[in-house]
């Protein structure tokens, strides 16, 4: 059973009650303010891949004193759901290293790893995007003939049957099945019928996931599913109702979780020790058996530039020491599709990650926000730069002179990104492969990467 | 120091207290609170440009907007004696049906604010005809709504869309938001105004109301 999933649900309605605004402006920001000064966490512009193990699990320990006094609001009922030390740690001790998921051949591990692991990232591919409803399928196509696809989280749609898709309407349930049954189909037709799908993106409400919970054309107890929480450390009653159902029905449940870089967190070291503290709420609040990370800066909505790619590589390192939790790193890149630009950032947020302890989500192009701008090739390169760097044995010392040199690459074009090209012109949708020209760009990027110390596997 | 440069400081440093204290210092000394105000409202500008550059970050600017609340809960009753201060205008904001997706929406929120604006803040996942009532009942200006989702962009029609069969058209001005929503969209939908940051909305809102004065 999920962990004392009951008793922890019932706190909704019994817990402490606050307003809102109290819990955000007051209970969080001075608790956040107080561990950053307690446990000495301080952010090294110079090092975007720290090598320093005393801060990790300062992080850890700040992380964990935070979530332990803030505990998670509720914003239906106003109440604070709150967890004891001792439930933390059982919570922690009873959760398991690793998961196969997907079925037969497809199946995979996805599994915990640790700081400077030589075993490869888990890799889940998506765009994080909304695409044309009459390409839909082809993207599915293009992303699932990716080699080192380890699961699926496909584009999203905007429009069901040539209609747009409204919020809480059946539309949103039509165009969630809609996107269930199209991913199933082009997973059999690229011959991966078992492969572990984390869906449905399309799916916003709680109604509209219970409505694709079905194992013959749509979700499958072996597939993945998320749950959000709300920034910062917020939930409701619908995510509360998802993260129920997943777990009574089987799948394995994600917290999306993205702290906002410069909101309520405040600054590197306050984001950093919220999204390791986000770890636990996963876990204790919604029986979480993995945490899907996406931090972002609130002015450019990417995690490549110097700091964010700190806060990636601080909270991964502190997760990975400190327990055996299950992680990944969502790569939220400034520039769109068709840039060398967007190579260079899927480099750094994929080797940070790795040698952090991280397992990989890649990668969601152009700020995350236009319509047909992602494609599998990017990820495809954020996967080959991490099962590289794994391989090779990478240490931090070295990724971090590496990122380092990245960054100068494209750390001061940050403001201005380009947002780049759409997936229907860097790909031949019929066919679902990209275009010579795409495929040129990636190859001259990889050897520049390779150049740079970066041992591609082939 | 002069007591207005200590409540500058005290209001960037978000202490409450020290702010109410020196607001009723500036009262007893007779000093100008209209004066007073715009010093603060200057200061808190360079506030909200700090944070856009990021030197500073929310929790600040929060407790900065928090101090200069407490300055103006004592200079209120004040300045209601004097009949030539005007009441900058009333926004109602809050997310379009569905939409759980909140920063954006507390930004705007935030800055109108600190502008002078009075906000009435809905939340998330606001039904359409509850923001009419509740603009009704707070007798608003202006209703502001944020879509993070194409998906509930039509949350955002259908406020327009119901003012007018209600034969309200004309009562409120209506803004849009939300990282897929464009001038284009909001002039589509029949929308008074668009931005695309927190910054542009107080433009908007600006305009809005001198434009119906
Ligand atoms: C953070 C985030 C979340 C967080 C939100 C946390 C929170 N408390 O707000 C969580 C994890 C909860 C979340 C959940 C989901 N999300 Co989300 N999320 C995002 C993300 C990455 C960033 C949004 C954000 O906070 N930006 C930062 C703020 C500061 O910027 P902003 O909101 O744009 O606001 C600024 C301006 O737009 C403007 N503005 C905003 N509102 C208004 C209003 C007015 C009147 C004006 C004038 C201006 C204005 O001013 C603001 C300040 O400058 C976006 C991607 C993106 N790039 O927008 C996806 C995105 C919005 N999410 C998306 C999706 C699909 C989902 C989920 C369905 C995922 C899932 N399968 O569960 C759920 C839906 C939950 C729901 N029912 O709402 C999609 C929507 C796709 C679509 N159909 O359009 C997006 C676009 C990602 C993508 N590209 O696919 N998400």
């Amino acid at each position: 059973m999920a962990y004392r999933q009951w008793e922890i649900m019932e706190r909704a309605a019994t817990g402490p009650f606050m307003e809102e605004k109290d819990f955000l402006n007051k209970r969080i920001t001075a608790k956040m303010r107080e561990v950053i000064k307690k446990y000495g966490v301080k952010f090294d512009p110079a090092h975007p891949v720290p090598a320093d193990d005393a801060m990790a699990d300062a992080v850890w320990q700040a992380a964990w004193e935070f979530f332990r006094d803030v505990g998670v609001y509720n914003q239906d009922t106003h109440r604070i759901m709150e967890f004891s030390e001792e439930e933390m740690r059982e919570a922690l001790y009873c959760a398991p290293s690793s998961h196969t998921v997907g079925l037969g051949k497809d199946s995979r591990v996805f599994g915990h790893r640790t700081v400077e692991d030589p075993r490869p990232p888990f890799v889940i591919f998506s765009p994080d995007i909304t695409y044309d409803e009459v390409d839909f399928f082809q993207a599915c196509v293009a992303y699932l003939k990716e080699p080192l696809l380890d699961a699926i989280c496909s584009p999203l749609l905007e429009d069901f049957q040539g209609r747009a898709i409204q919020s809480k309407t059946p539309f949103e349930i039509g165009g969630s099945m809609e996107h269930a049954m199209h991913l199933r189909s082009a997973a059999r037709l690229m011959g991966v019928p078992g492969v572990c799908m984390i869906a449905v993106g399309t799916a916003e409400t709680d109604v509209a996931q219970v409505a694709v919970s079905q194992p013959d054309w749509g979700i499958r107890p072996s597939d993945g599913r998320l749950v959000s929480s709300i920034t910062e450390m917020m939930t409701n009653n619908a995510m509360l109702n998802k993260a129920a159902h997943y777990q009574m029905y089987g799948s394995f449940s994600g917290n999306l979780t993205g702290t906002i870089y410069g909101a309520y967190a405040g600054g590197a070291e306050g984001t950093a020790i919220m999204q390791t503290a986000y770890h636990l709420m996963g876990l204790l609040t919604y029986g979480c058996q993995f945490q899907q990370n996406f931090l972002f800066h609130l002015k450019y909505g990417s995690n490549t530039g110097r700091e964010m790619l700190w806060v990636v590589s601080m909270y991964s390192q502190a997760v990975a020491r400190n327990t055996h939790l299950v992680q990944d790193s969502n790569g939220f890149t400034n520039a769109g599709p068709g840039t060398d630009m967007l190579f260079y950032e899927a480099a750094a947020h994929a080797m940070t990650s790795t040698v952090s302890g991280a397992n990989l989500w890649e990668t969601a192009p152009a700020r995350n926000k236009h319509h047909n701008h992602g494609t599998p090739l990017e990820a495809r390169f954020a996967a080959e730069v991490g099962h590289a760097v794994a391989r090779q044995g990478m240490k931090r010392e070295r990724a971090d002179e590496i990122v380092n040199a990245l960054l100068a690459k494209y750390e001061e074009n940050i403001p201005d990104a380009p947002i780049g090209q759409t997936f229907q012109e860097l790909y031949d949708v019929a066919k679902a492969v990209p275009k010579p020209e795409y495929l040129d760009l990636y190859k001259k990027v990889k050897e520049e990467v390779g150049a740079m110390g970066v041992e591609f596997i082939y | 120091m002069e007591t207005i440069d200590r409540l500058k400081e005290a209001m960037v440093e978000g202490d409450e207290d020290a702010c109410a204290v020196l607001a009723a210092e500036l009262v007893a000394e007779g000093a100008d609170l209209k004066a007073s105000i715009a010093v603060l409202a200057a200061e808190m500008e360079e506030v909200g440009r700090r944070f856009e550059t990021m030197d500073i970050f929310l929790p600040e600017v929060l407790l900065a907007a928090d101090a200069m609340t407490a300055v103006m809960k004592v200079f209120t009753p004040e300045l209601a004696k004097d009949a030539t201060v005007a009441k900058k205008g009333v926004v109602v904001v809050g997310t379009a049906r569905g939409d759980m997706h909140q920063i954006g929406k507390d930004l705007v929120a935030l800055f109108l604010g600190i502008a002078g604006f009075e906000v009435v803040d809905l939340g998330t996942d606001v039904d359409a005809l509850d923001f009419i009532h509740e603009a009704e009942r707070a007798n608003a200006d202006v209703i502001g709504i944020s879509s993070l989702m194409t998906t509930t962009m039509p949350g955002a029609t259908e406020v327009v869309a119901l003012l007018k069969d209600k034969g309200m058209r004309d009562r409120f001005k209506v803004i849009v938001g939300g990282a897929p929503t464009s001038q284009e969209w909001a002039d589509k939908i029949g929308a008074d105004g668009w931005a695309e940051e927190s910054g542009g909305a107080i433009d908007v809102v600006k305009e809005l109301i001198s434009g119906r004065a």
